[in-house]
């Protein structure tokens, strides 16, 4: 029978190992407790260490979490009424953009008509950087004026795909900070006006433990359906993954895996958890 | 004073000490794992907090706080001083003629940090100018352009060409009229070998008096790795955290400056070219610190 002892060794060298891998601690620390809770009292199977069970336990729940509320992105798209609308938000720089470009990519690819609408309306250069994606990539793209509605911006693109026949709308917005009232406000006031079918939230894997702070404060401002991961290819764990699906409840759907077109990965639980504990 | 704006949590550590009178092994224990907790929260290199806990531990145990200090304060004192042993004084930025180089990551900050530093010597009085290195990212010209323009500082960039190289030898040509120059570079990380190898090349065309590595305050464990590459590329100078107007406590940054021997020249607050502050150490270390 395992005891809280037994377990106290291996379960600290696997809690330093997801705190390496940018697992928040909270989060760790949750995940750990309910894996020693599991195991506590359990008999012990036939010539398997200690260790080796942990580790076991601690797989199933961490797929657990990124498994729950599973959503086919493909899947919704084919069944949803036309247009889809889909928005995109998260902190600054995070790769909300070049996201939208990747995913118009595919989606066109897939023989849908996209629309991107230029719902980043405040940094400097924004919306040329979206038009050039666009151009490159042959999508229309909906634009206003710098400083215009980022709402009426999005609401233009539905109509446009409403009365165009067009299948799919990709929203942009600006990064912002969860701290930052005002702009959270924004994301909700877009949320109303365009009622999109989807709220992507758009993280990086090289993110530590402020993964949990901006997808909780994203997510109470406006709730998110699922979260692409961008920046994968950089050499991280990407734990923010399970940080963000933790507090969020919803799956990664995406992870970025670098700057081109093509560099975006459907998001699999068992590549993940495998990547992760990888030594 | 750094001691005065601790974190509650952190308080309420150090109040267990100050309550039971002496310091015992156990009362320390606990402190310290607070202080781990609140280090690995804030994103410090997990290897990098294990260590520093031991040597506080140590200290903390074998060191008899000085005449007229509490157990408390003096183990404030010694997590304090470790502390600033890493994170040093701000980077010096002399305010004279000179050329900087602006790296980092995909997204970190660095077109508007160069904006941004571009405004901070215009308003002491330099004439400062930014050059467009990044042929990469789509738009990356038109946003510096509109930066400099709506600054009034000078810009260089050559909207079709692809060689970063050749764009950064002939800039700094162009604007040799200029006090400050400073090189807005494309992002890039580790393993990306070819945008590594082009930033070596830019960095070889003059001798650069600084090259900051932008890092964003919310980067994890990937931060001592990352500068680790920069620093063997280039040998950075040192280190600017951005968005610390979020809740992101910057530990990355102590990482990067331990494994890089540097410091930490300015940080971001804000998306306007106003929103950069110089560095404080003890104000940074109260953050880390606060949970
Ligand atoms: N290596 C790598 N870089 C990426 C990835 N996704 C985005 N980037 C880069 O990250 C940087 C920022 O991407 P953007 O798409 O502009 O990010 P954003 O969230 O729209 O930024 P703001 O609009 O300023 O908030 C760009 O240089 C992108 O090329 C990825 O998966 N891997
Ligand atoms: N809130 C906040 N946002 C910032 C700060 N510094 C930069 N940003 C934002 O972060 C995002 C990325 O900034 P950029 O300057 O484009 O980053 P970059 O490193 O040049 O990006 P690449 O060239 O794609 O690698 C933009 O939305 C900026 O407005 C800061 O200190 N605070
Ligand atoms: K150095
Ligand atoms: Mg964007
Ligand atoms: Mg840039």
């Amino acid at each position: 029978v395992l005891s809280e002892k037994d377990l106290e060794g291996p379960l600290w060298e696997l809690e330093m190992a997801l705190l390496e891998s940018d697992v928040a601690l909270p989060v760790a620390e949750s995940i750990i407790k309910r894996v020693k809770e599991d195991l506590t009292g359990q008999h012990k199977k036939f010539l398997r260490s200690t260790g080796d069970l942990a580790e076991d336990a601690l797989r199933d729940s961490i797929a657990s979490i990124l498994n729950t509320n599973a959503l086919d992105f493909d899947d919704f798209v084919r069944k949803s009424n036309r247009p889809v609308v889909i928005t995109f938000i998260g902190v600054n720089g995070a790769g909300k953009t070049t996201t939208i470009a990747k995913l118009g990519e595919r989606l066109k690819e897939q023989g849908y008509g996209v629309v991107i609408a230029a719902g980043d309306t405040f940094r400097a250069g924004a919306i040329e950087q979206l038009e050039k994606h666009a151009d490159r990539l042959g999508i229309k793209m909906i634009k206003h004026a710098q400083g215009a509605d980022p709402a009426a911006v999005i609401y233009d693109a539905v109509q446009f795909a409403k009365n165009n026949k067009k299948d799919i709308v990709l929203a942009d917005t600006a990064g912002r900070l969860h701290t930052n009232i005002n702009l959270m406000e924004q994301l909700r006031k877009i949320n109303r006006v365009v009622k999109p079918d989807l709220v992507i939230f758009v993280d990086e894997a090289i993110a530590g433990n402020d993964a949990v702070e901006r997808a909780k404060l994203f997510n109470d401002a406006v709730p998110v359906s699922g979260t692409i991961l961008t920046k994968a290819d950089a050499d991280a764990k990407g734990g923010a993954a399970i940080s963000i699906a933790h507090i969020t409840g919803k799956p990664i759907l995406f992870l970025g895996v670098g700057q081109e077109y093509k560099d975006l990965k459907k998001f699999e639980t068992d590549w993940f958890v495998d990547r992760l504990f990888e030594r | 004073m750094v001691l005065d704006n601790l974190g509650t949590s952190l308080k309420d550590a150090l109040r267990k000490i100050a309550n039971s009178g002496k310091i015992d092994k156990e009362v320390i224990d606990e402190v310290v794992k607070d202080i781990q907790r609140a280090m690995i929260q804030a994103d410090v290199n997990v290897k990098l907090v294990m260590k520093l806990s031991s040597t506080i531990k140590n200290r903390a145990l074998t060191e008899a706080p000085p005449a007229g200090m509490n157990s408390k304060e003096h183990v404030l004192r010694i997590v304090y001083t470790e502390l600033v042993n890493i994170v040093g004084k701000a980077t010096p930025v002399a305010l004279q003629s000179q050329t900087i180089m602006m790296v980092g990551l995909q997204g970190s900050g660095k077109t508007t940090t160069s904006a941004k530093i571009a405004r901070y010597f215009a308003r002491k009085g330099l004439k400062p100018a930014v050059i467009c290195a990044d042929t990469y990212r789509p738009g990356a010209y038109d946003q510096l352009k509109q930066l400099c323009d709506k600054l009034g500082v000078g810009f260089y960039g050559e909207a079709g060409n692809k060689d970063a190289v050749a764009i950064v030898r002939n800039g700094l040509k162009e604007m040799a009229k200029y006090d400050v120059k400073i090189v807005d570079t494309a992002g890039r990380h580790a393993l990306e070998t070819d945008l590594i190898q082009e930033m070596k090349d830019i960095y070889g065309l003059t001798k650069f008096d600084h090259k900051l590595l932008v890092l964003d305050a919310a980067i994890g464990q990937q931060a001592s790795e990352q500068a680790r590459a920069f620093n063997d590329a280039i040998g950075i100078t040192g280190v600017v955290i951005t968005k610390l107007d979020g809740t992101a406590k910057g530990g990355g940054a102590l990482s990067a400056v331990s494994d890089t021997n540097t410091s930490i020249a300015f940080i971001g607050v804000g998306e306007t070219p106003d929103d950069m502050e110089r560095f404080d150490p003890d104000g940074f270390i109260s953050r880390l610190l606060g949970m």
